[in-house]
């Protein structure tokens, strides 16, 4: 059976600068990413995992190359729509190190902000948020703010809301980085859980060489170029 | 959707009051410097209005009691009599001075009048206590804010004076001074009369005479139904040794020559605090845009719209201003008469004042707006 397609790019291509002072961030990278599949980002500091992750997330643009979304071409080059943060909230799910739930927004609201946003009508939007929030055991807490939840709570509805667009890949950058061993290799877990039960992919930064082993892939960035382990 | 001000602002609801209350009471000054402004301009007219004269004749080449001095002939109202048209002609004077025999001395206009003629400067209106006066001498009616009783004596220049009549809180002169009410024989000794020690060492230094006091500050006329104020007055104005004003050009003499430039440093320092609270609604607003910055950088991370957060911004300092002006007229009307002169606050003049408060909330809007557009969504990756 062929897998689903979530991410393409090829020949993807990075600078910084023009002339002398050009610097290359990445050379050609090619490679594709199917639905289901936890990826995990490694590579040593400056060698532009932060850069490939925000390519990626359509939020800089590369210099050159070509990428796909599910099997949508959004960039060949340059950008093939006006505006590339509608891509963001319509196929990207993101998770951070720390939760960054809006403050002021209520669980409930933090989750359907981007559906909304997307012109999901409100009663659906609601609908699919209590059942991201139900499968992630937290809907009790729907109506509170991100201050009256726990830390695990919070990251648990930060997943939630990188799910409710119903996104074609998620970017995880470093969610394991400020938690104890135990507690990382749970979140990975449960990331591997959300990947399959979810149908969707997940490229997670990691710099930590304990979580790989729940990954299905690893993705190096070696002398600027991708290669996977 | 969800409203991000609406939340926001519930979410920091102390905050958002008491900024509002602050910038409010900011907004409840300029009202207020805006009623006295209005203020100056009622008291300039209560004397006119009060005397309900159509015409003042007062000394040549000056603009009357109000604006400098002026000294006439009181026998000028008689030969104003004759003249066709006028109806009714009265010597007045106009002084102030200090009264004595309260904690402080007051400052005071006095009105001074023939308690016999026809012409009543008195408002009987405002009289609260007494009556107006009847004597040729030694009665006075005050004004309320003289802190002066019914019946209380008062020592005016060489004579005690009674109260006879008490006249409510507002009757005071253009200058704010609060008035009182004289007959025309005891003001003329006043203004006019010198002291016997001035007089003896006049007659030593061969100036004859104890000084005319048949002299009034105006003579004021009014003219006949049927006549037309403008064409007597050019008749009157045609003799020599007096001007003749209307009414009409009295009240421009208060209103615009005196009262003018008071407006103009009224109205500079209004203009001042106004862009003061556009500045600080400015600050408030970039403050509390900085406050949310990694928020707003997250928001556009996950794909939300300048156009809605940027919406934010602007609700919310829009609502700032509008809460800001709600707060700033809840103040300037618990507070307008507490101020020692009239203050007088005109629906009017809010609504301006919340038309431009709103414009210059949006404008305000534009530093919190331009952050919001700067912010970078790529902080919040690469920790």
């Amino acid at each position: 059976m062929q897998k689903e397609q979530s991410m393409r790019v090829e020949n993807l291509v990075k600078n910084f600068g023009k002339g002398d002072s050009l610097v290359s961030v990445l050379e050609g990278a090619s490679f594709t990413i199917n639905k289901g599949e936890l990826i995990a980002l490694v590579a040593p500091s400056g060698a532009g995992k932060t850069t490939l992750l925000m390519m990626l997330g359509c939020v800089i643009e590369p210099t050159s190359g070509s990428m796909w979304l599910g099997e949508k071409k959004v960039y060949e080059n340059r950008w093939l729509t006006k505006d590339s943060r509608k891509i963001r909230r319509q196929k990207i799910g993101f998770i951070f190190q720390a939760h960054y739930l809006i403050p002021f927004l209520n669980v409930l609201e933090n989750v359907t902000l981007v559906p909304l946003t997307n012109q999901v009508p409100t009663k659906e939007a609601n609908a699919h948020a209590m059942e991201l929030l139900q499968y992630f055991d937290i809907a009790e807490k729907a109506y509170n703010k991100p201050s009256q939840l726990s830390g695990g709570q919070n990251q648990r509805v930060a997943i939630a809301r990188a799910l409710a667009n119903n996104p074609e890949i998620i970017l995880a950058d470093e969610p394991t980085a400020a938690l104890d061993t135990e507690r990382s290799i749970s979140v990975v877990k449960m990331l591997k859980k959300i990947a399959t039960e979810q149908n969707v992919a997940i490229i997670m930064v990691t710099h930590d060489d304990r979580m790989l082993e729940y990954c299905d892939r690893v993705m190096k960035i070696e002398d600027k170029k991708i290669v996977f382990i | 959707m969800i409203n991000l001000a609406q939340k926001d602002i519930a979410h920091t609801l102390g905050k958002f009051v008491v900024t509002a209350m602050g910038v409010g009471m900011l907004l409840g000054i300029v009202l207020i410097m805006i009623g006295v402004y209005r203020g100056l301009l009622v008291d300039a007219q209560i004397l006119l209005d009060n005397v309900g004269a159509d015409l003042w004749i007062v000394q040549e080449n000056t603009m009357g009691p109000f604006a400098e001095s002026s000294r006439i002939h009181e026998d000028l109202k008689d030969t104003l009599k004759v003249i066709e048209g006028i109806d009714k002609a009265e010597a007045m004077t106009f002084q102030n001075l200090q009264l004595y025999g309260q904690e402080k001395p007051v400052r005071v206009t006095v009105v001074g009048y023939n308690p016999h003629a026809e012409i009543n400067p008195i408002n009987k209106n405002y009289l609260i206590q007494g009556r107006a006066l009847q004597q040729a001498h030694y009665e006075v009616v005050v004004s309320v804010e003289t802190g002066f009783n019914f019946h209380d004596t008062i020592n005016i220049g060489r004579n005690i004076y009674t109260v006879v009549g008490v006249l409510k809180k507002g009757c005071v002169s253009s200058s704010g001074d609060p008035l009182i009410y004289v007959s025309l024989k005891d003001a003329q000794e006043l203004q006019f009369s010198y002291s016997n020690a001035n007089i003896r060492n006049d007659r030593d230094r061969g100036i004859a005479g104890d000084g005319d006091t048949h002299i009034a500050n105006a003579i004021v006329a009014t003219i006949k139904v049927g006549y037309d104020v403008k064409t007597i007055a050019n008749k009157i104005g045609m003799w020599k040794h007096q001007s003749v004003f209307t009414n009409e050009e009295q009240i421009t003499v208060l209103t615009k020559n005196l009262v003018e430039r008071s407006a103009k440093q009224i109205g500079l320092f209004t203009v001042i605090l106004v862009v003061v609270s556009t500045i600080i609604i400015g600050l408030i607003i970039y403050t509390m845009t900085l406050e949310k910055i990694k928020e707003i950088s997250i928001m556009k991370l996950i794909g939300i719209p300048d156009s809605l957060i940027v919406k934010m911004v602007v609700q919310e300092t829009v609502l700032l201003g509008f809460f800001a002006f709600v707060f700033g007229n809840i103040f300037s009307n618990l507070t307008y008469d507490k101020f020692p002169k009239r203050v007088v606050l005109e629906s009017t003049d809010a609504f301006i004042l919340f038309g431009v408060i709103i414009i210059a909330s949006i404008l305000a809007s534009f530093v919190g707006v331009a952050k919001v557009v700067r912010a970078d969504p790529t902080v919040a990756i690469g920790g």
